[in-house]
């Protein structure tokens, strides 16, 4: 999809070294290769010089203990940063509040270089990427301000979930392997259009619409689940 | 519990029998047969007044044990001034005696006073009784000894008078006291008795309950432990080396079943998932959502194709939940060769299979019948 020779780059900032170290070993082997440039756990480094130009900013949650960086992340977001979350928490809660702050994907660090590498590629071009386990933390989402998903798509977060191959998930449904994609990319723009604005969920929000994928009445209507979402936002 | 109930009551029962006994032999001693020496010696006597007056705390006292008697209840903090009451109207009555008159139907106080207190003191240990009529004793032989003449009849009269005095009451307060250590003994060997049997009935819960256990896996595995016994079965056949590793994840689950955990479905089936794990098959395992714990048959039915793909998977398996209050699905996507998976018993239950040329998917569906909790969406 991307015509420019330029690579593309990505800034970690995680504080384990083995981490950053095995990240890079990914991007390295990456075809094409991503750029990788380590923060090595310092936040100011994705602010300035070489992170700062970078494409991508690959965050861990956790730099201090007990601490998520959500404050971080949502000035990373909101200065149109495009930003992956890799987190060692599993739990739906972070997941969700990750993506509601404008993370364009949430991997979770049992997802190894067959999800990351391809995270990182799609937040490159301002795409969302949904991996497995943030499919089930969406499919398992019971709080009162999820947007409405139809049947369908509700059964493709949970296969994708289940199977972790989309060529599973796309047999088994009869669909193709691009139809499971745009389901997931539908959940994806349904989510960056309730909560709280931000710069990169109204890029994809109006991306969605210029392809087609979702029309204005289906946004609407999947916006406006109930009356205390409303005030929410 | 009620055998301990029981028992208190008839020990109760028997106890206030002998009270009651006590209490009249007293009365006939104390108030009848002293009340007539008293009124026959009236004339005698110096100091009547002080007399009737010690005649009557010795008639308060009786009556405060027929009135507990009533209400059912010990002397308890009562017994002191009781025994106080008692020892005071025998001093009164003592030291006012007329001169050379000790121990003989005027000392009407020397038989009465040592019943009555033994009354107040049926029910303690003998040497209180003994240190009481000791006191009793003490009181006569000071009396006689500092207030009057010690002639060698007056000691004759107090010896004689003293073994009727102290040893009936004494008689009384060992026999008392021997009912009470056999009531005792009985009550422990009773608690005894009931401590066994509770001991038994868990013994036979817990063997029935194993029984049970033992039953479910008797149909699949028993047979299989036999045709390896027997050589039917030979370990190295693939197959056998299957129902194997299918037998020891049942086996696992069953013993999982019975741990108190918060989420038991998923408790089973990571032990399902350990059994994999072990043979060194990469296992992943994610849960999502919250959903309400399924009944166990139906967590088995849940369970049970994974546990079979499980227990099969050549190299890897992942291993999934994800449910909310309408719908726990179960799968597990795993390259094991073809399972044959049985129809769930229950109608609530579904499961579906999925095959590709390397990999198996199985999802367990269950739908919790209705209970009335609206759907969120």
């Amino acid at each position: 999809m991307s015509a420019d020779p330029e690579p593309t780059s990505a800034v970690i900032v995680d504080d384990h070294v083995a981490v950053a170290a095995g990240v890079r070993y990914w991007c390295e082997q990456a075809v094409p290769p991503v750029r990788l440039v380590d923060a090595a756990g310092a936040l100011a480094d994705v602010w300035t010089g070489p992170g700062a130009d970078a494409d991508v900013v690959v965050l861990d949650l956790e730099l201090v203990p007990g601490n998520p960086e959500f404050g971080e992340l949502r000035r990373l977001v909101d200065s149109g940063r495009r930003v992956v979350v890799y987190s060692q928490h599993v739990d739906n809660a972070t997941a969700i509040k990750c993506i509601e702050l404008g993370a364009l994907a949430y991997l979770t660090k049992r997802e190894g270089a067959e999800h990351l590498v391809p995270a990182i590629r799609a937040a490159a071009e301002g795409l969302p990427y949904t991996g497995p386990s943030l499919s089930g933390a969406l499919a398992a989402d019971d709080t009162s301000t999820r947007p409405q998903l139809s049947p369908r798509e509700m059964q493709v977060l949970r296969a994708w979930f289940a199977s972790s191959s989309k060529e599973l998930v796309a047999a088994k449904l009869n669909i193709t392997v691009k139809t499971v994609d745009t389901y997931i990319t539908r959940v994806r723009v349904k989510y960056a259009n309730v909560g709280r604005p931000a710069r990169t969920k109204s890029e994809l929000v109006g991306r969605a619409l210029d392809d087609g994928l979702l029309t204005l009445a289906e946004l609407n209507s999947a916006a406006a689940p109930t009356p205390r979402e409303r005030r929410r936002s | 519990m009620s055998g301990d109930a029981a028992e208190e009551l008839a020990r109760s029962q028997l106890l206030r029998g002998l009270r009651i006994a006590t209490l009249l032999v007293a009365a006939v001693i104390a108030l009848a047969l002293g009340g007539s020496h008293l009124v026959r010696s009236l004339d005698v006597h110096d100091h009547v007044l002080v007399q009737v007056t010690s005649f009557v705390m010795l008639g308060a006292v009786l009556a405060g044990e027929a009135a507990l008697l009533v209400l059912r209840r010990p002397w308890g903090r009562l017994r002191r001034p009781a025994i106080a009451v008692v020892l005071a109207a025998s001093v009164l009555s003592s030291v006012t005696l007329p001169d050379g008159q000790t121990s003989t139907t005027v000392d009407w106080m020397f038989g009465a006073a040592n019943f009555v207190g033994l009354v107040v003191l049926l029910d303690r240990p003998l040497r209180i009784v003994g240190a009481f009529l000791a006191t009793h004793e003490l009181i006569a032989v000071l009396n006689l000894v500092l207030l009057h003449d010690v002639t060698r009849d007056a000691l004759l009269r107090l010896a004689t008078g003293s073994v009727n005095v102290i040893g009936v009451p004494l008689c009384v307060a060992v026999g008392a006291s021997a009912v009470r250590g056999i009531h005792a003994a009985a009550l422990a060997s009773r608690q005894e008795i009931e401590r066994v049997r509770t001991r038994e009935a868990v013994a036979a819960e817990a063997h029935r309950r194993r029984q049970h256990r033992f039953a479910e896996i008797a149909a699949t595995s028993v047979p299989l432990l036999e045709g390896l016994a027997d050589g039917s079965l030979p370990p190295d056949r693939p197959d056998v080396q299957r129902r194997c590793a299918v037998e020891a994840a049942r086996m696992r689950r069953l013993f999982a079943e019975s741990d108190t955990v918060e989420n038991p479905l998923l408790h089973e089936l990571r032990h399902c998932a350990d059994l994999a794990d072990r043979k060194g098959v990469v296992v992943e395992f994610d849960a999502r959502g919250h959903w309400p714990t399924p009944p166990l048959a139906v967590r088995r039915e849940l369970t049970d194709a994974a546990l079979t793909a499980l227990a099969t998977a050549a190299s890897w398996a992942r291993v999934t939940v994800v449910g909310d209050a309408d719908l726990v699905s179960v799968s597990v996507v795993a390259d094991c060769g073809d399972v044959e998976v049985h129809d769930p018993a229950s109608a609530d239950v579904r499961v579906e299979t999925f095959a590709t040329d390397d990999m198996m998917w199985i999802e367990a569906r269950w739908q919790p019948a209705r209970q009335g909790t609206p759907s969120r969406r």
